[in-house]
């Protein structure tokens, strides 16, 4: 028995398979009798759930007019989209004073200015516009929104930031534009690219330092309107609980779940208590505890405002839930990888900072975004202790003597509005995944 | 068996007097290990000289990754003294994160970090334990790159590669570190049979450089061609000692004989 292939095989195109479109029906639709029923049934079902939504809110929607009454005039079967409209400022900032809108769109847009590096090609140093987001950003925005008297601390931070997001922007900038990082380029500019390293590094520190002297001589000279915490709401308020409870819970997340896994039975027993005392109360109950029980612990005449209060208990909720996560992340990584990042002689902490940890976060991207959309709905909570969130506005519509009894409409509005802000955020933990991803442990 | 144990141990010394440098550079001493109630390592002395090779071999469950793993404190031993470049092995953290700068570790599973780059696996010790710049650490990265042969696999990422690949660039990350002492705990054995050969030669070539290597291994072949010492070990103590020319054709103790006559 012999046998010598002679001839080869030619490849051949596929049968009928999920390639194409065709194939594609053919196999997930309409593969029998009984599956392309389902398929008829079901499509039939959206058409008419799509058709009566489309007369109700577009075809027969009222865009224009003054009063709900008028909306019935011109069209009593559509939805009356003009009391949303009429209440869009609101909606988004609450009662903040409208000729200071100004600064609230001015925060924003640092703040995406801040981020944009992160998402930008070639840009280096992206931790650094990470921590700076976190730890100056707050200060920045914090004076932007309430304004008033500047306090020594304040002015510094202020300063800070200023610095912090011009440094970051002009390295976002030569990085862009493939000029290396920041210093490297104005090292090159000044010609002392060639100087020895301690040298260098003093130049970098004195232009720093005369950019902070300038910019703090120049806030000094400027002081907006003080806005109290009450005008604050909308969408607005429901960003700034949400946005400080995001940046703080994974910081906080991660040293709790540190502290949970540690050896010292003191650290570990007292993260563990709190991990758990948070996590079996609803969010509800510490949001009541926070605005009346928070007082009893802080000295006399140390008032804080409840806006406050609410954020620190929406802090230390989410840093418990993000504690588990993160504590799961660092259990599904296996022992030869710490064993791996001692033997180059990292210790502890290096090898949770570099190795451990970007693993860990890595695998947890789902559940960590997961649990900040959880984060970002939940603020809605705030509205039953009487802060006008952007669901309290909402509501407050209805209440309003041209537009009274529309409840429908806000209710849709922010269903939309909160559909595309998690959509976004799901679809970017998605394309972090897959940016990050580089293939299966070993 | 002491009897046994007192010859090599002669012979070893004998032979390493002839040896250019000959500074103890490991020192077990009375070393016992616990897991639980199960005594894995009882009374272990050894005594390794600088640029030795030291070859153990042994059935698994013997013992012999233990021990190696006591060497760089992977594992902490309970009873007598390991001395490693002259600095004893205690509770303080700073004497073994120095240690383990000095010894260099290969492991059956490579561990290599699957989120960094190739390069940025052996570049991460010497930027943060030993503080080089990056452009120096990148460049001492790719000597050693090239010295596993694999220097266009740099940018590539850990699951990219082949095992032997990926246990070649685990050699390199511990020799960027330059450590004095290389640990090798069964480095060929997850790897398949056409691979064992491209990393014994990657390690055979480092042996010839002089480095001290002490390597947890079944391949014998390796063993008789650059060992200066074989250590059989079973039940958690030494069985036997000696120069590979003896042990492999003249074993005394019985149970290293029934184990030779095994995997021969």
């Amino acid at each position: 028995m012999e046998y010598v292939r002679t001839k080869d095989t030619p490849t051949r195109k596929p049968p009928l398979n999920e390639s194409s479109l065709l194939g594609w029906l053919k196999i997930n639709l309409f593969d029998t009798l009984f599956s392309s029923v389902l398929t008829i049934l079901v499509l039939i079902a959206i058409f008419f759930a799509v058709k009566s939504l489309w007369i109700w809110g577009i075809s027969d929607g009222v865009w224009i007019a003054e009063t709900r009454r008028e909306c019935f005039k011109i069209n009593i079967d559509g939805a009356c989209w003009a009391g949303v409209i009429a209440w869009l400022d609101n909606i988004f900032y609450g009662r903040y004073p409208r000729e200071e809108l100004w600064r609230i769109n001015l925060g924003g847009l640092l703040l995406i200015l801040w981020m944009l590096p992160l998402w930008l090609p070639r840009v280096r140093g992206k931790i650094f516009v990470g921590l700076s987001v976190v730890a100056l950003y707050p200060f920045l925005a914090g004076y932007l929104f309430s304004g008033g008297e500047k306090g020594i601390f304040m002015q510094v931070m202020i300063t800070a930031a200023i610095v912090g997001l011009a440094v970051n922007v002009a390295n976002a900038v030569t990085g862009y534009f493939n000029r290396g990082s920041l210093s490297s380029f104005i090292l090159r500019k000044i010609g002392k690219s060639d100087a020895p390293e301690k040298q260098q590094r003093n130049i970098l520190l004195a232009i720093l330092l005369i950019a902070f002297v300038a910019v703090f001589v120049w806030q000094m000279g400027w002081v907006v309107e003080n806005v109290t915490w009450t005008k604050w709401g909308g969408l607005f308020l429901t960003f700034v609980i949400a946005g400080i409870g995001i940046a703080s819970a994974l910081p906080g997340g991660i040293i709790l779940a540190l502290g949970r896994r540690s050896k010292l039975p003191v650290v570990s027993v007292l993260s563990t208590a709190f991990i758990e005392l948070f996590r079996s109360v609803p969010l509800i109950t510490v949001l009541f505890m926070a605005t009346t029980m928070f007082p009893l612990f802080v000295p006399e005449g140390f008032v804080l405002n409840k806006l406050v209060q609410v954020i620190i208990a929406v802090c230390l909720f989410n840093a418990c839930y993000i504690a588990e996560i993160v504590r799961a992340g660092l259990q599904a990584i296996p022992k030869g990888q710490y064993e791996g990042a001692h033997t180059i002689g990292l210790g502890y902490w290096g090898a949770m900072g570099l190795i451990i940890m970007p693993q860990a976060l890595k695998h947890m991207i789902p559940n960590i975004v997961g649990s900040f959309i959880g984060l970002l709905k939940d603020t809605t909570l705030v509205s039953i202790i009487g802060l006008f969130d952007i669901l309290n506005i909402l509501r407050a519509i209805s209440k309003d003597t041209p537009w009274i009894g529309l409840h429908k409409e806000p209710l849709v509005f922010g269903a939309i509005l909160f559909f595309i802000i998690c959509f976004a955020m799901s679809k970017y933990s998605r394309h972090l995944e897959a940016k990050l991803a580089t293939g299966h442990k070993n | 068996m002491s009897n046994t144990k007192t010859k090599t141990r002669q012979s070893a010394v004998g032979q390493l007097a002839s040896a250019a440098s000959s500074e103890v550079i490991i020192d077990l001493i009375e070393v016992n290990k616990w897991y639980g109630e199960f005594h894995v390592l009882k009374n272990i002395n050894l005594v390794v000289h600088e640029g030795e090779r030291i070859v153990i071999c042994g059935p698994s469950g013997s013992g012999k990754s233990t021990l190696i793993r006591c060497i760089n404190n992977l594992e902490e031993h309970q009873d007598g003294s390991i001395v490693v470049d002259g600095i004893t092995l205690d509770k303080n953290l700073k004497n073994i994160d120095h240690i383990r700068t000095e010894v260099g570790m290969v492991f059956q599973s490579f561990n290599l970090f699957p989120h960094l780059t190739i390069l940025e696996n052996l570049t991460l010790g010497p930027i943060w334990v030993r503080k080089l710049t990056k452009i120096e650490a990148e460049k001492r990265a790719m000597e050693y790159l090239e010295r596993v042969k694999i220097p266009e696999q740099a940018d590539k990422f850990p699951a990219q590669l082949s095992g032997g690949q990926q246990q070649r660039v685990a050699i390199a990350r511990s020799l960027c570190m330059n450590p004095k002492i290389m640990l090798f705990d069964e480095p060929t054995s997850a790897l398949d049979p056409e691979m064992i050969k491209e990393v014994l030669d990657v390690m055979i070539e480092l042996a010839n450089t002089g480095m001290t290597m002490i390597v947890v291994t079944h391949e014998m072949g390796f063993a008789k061609t650059i060992a200066d010492r074989v250590i059989f070990m079973d039940e958690g103590v030494i069985v036997e000692e000696n120069e590979p020319n003896a042990f492999f054709g003249n074993p005394q103790h019985a149970r290293t004989k029934l184990f030779l006559s095994q995997i021969l």
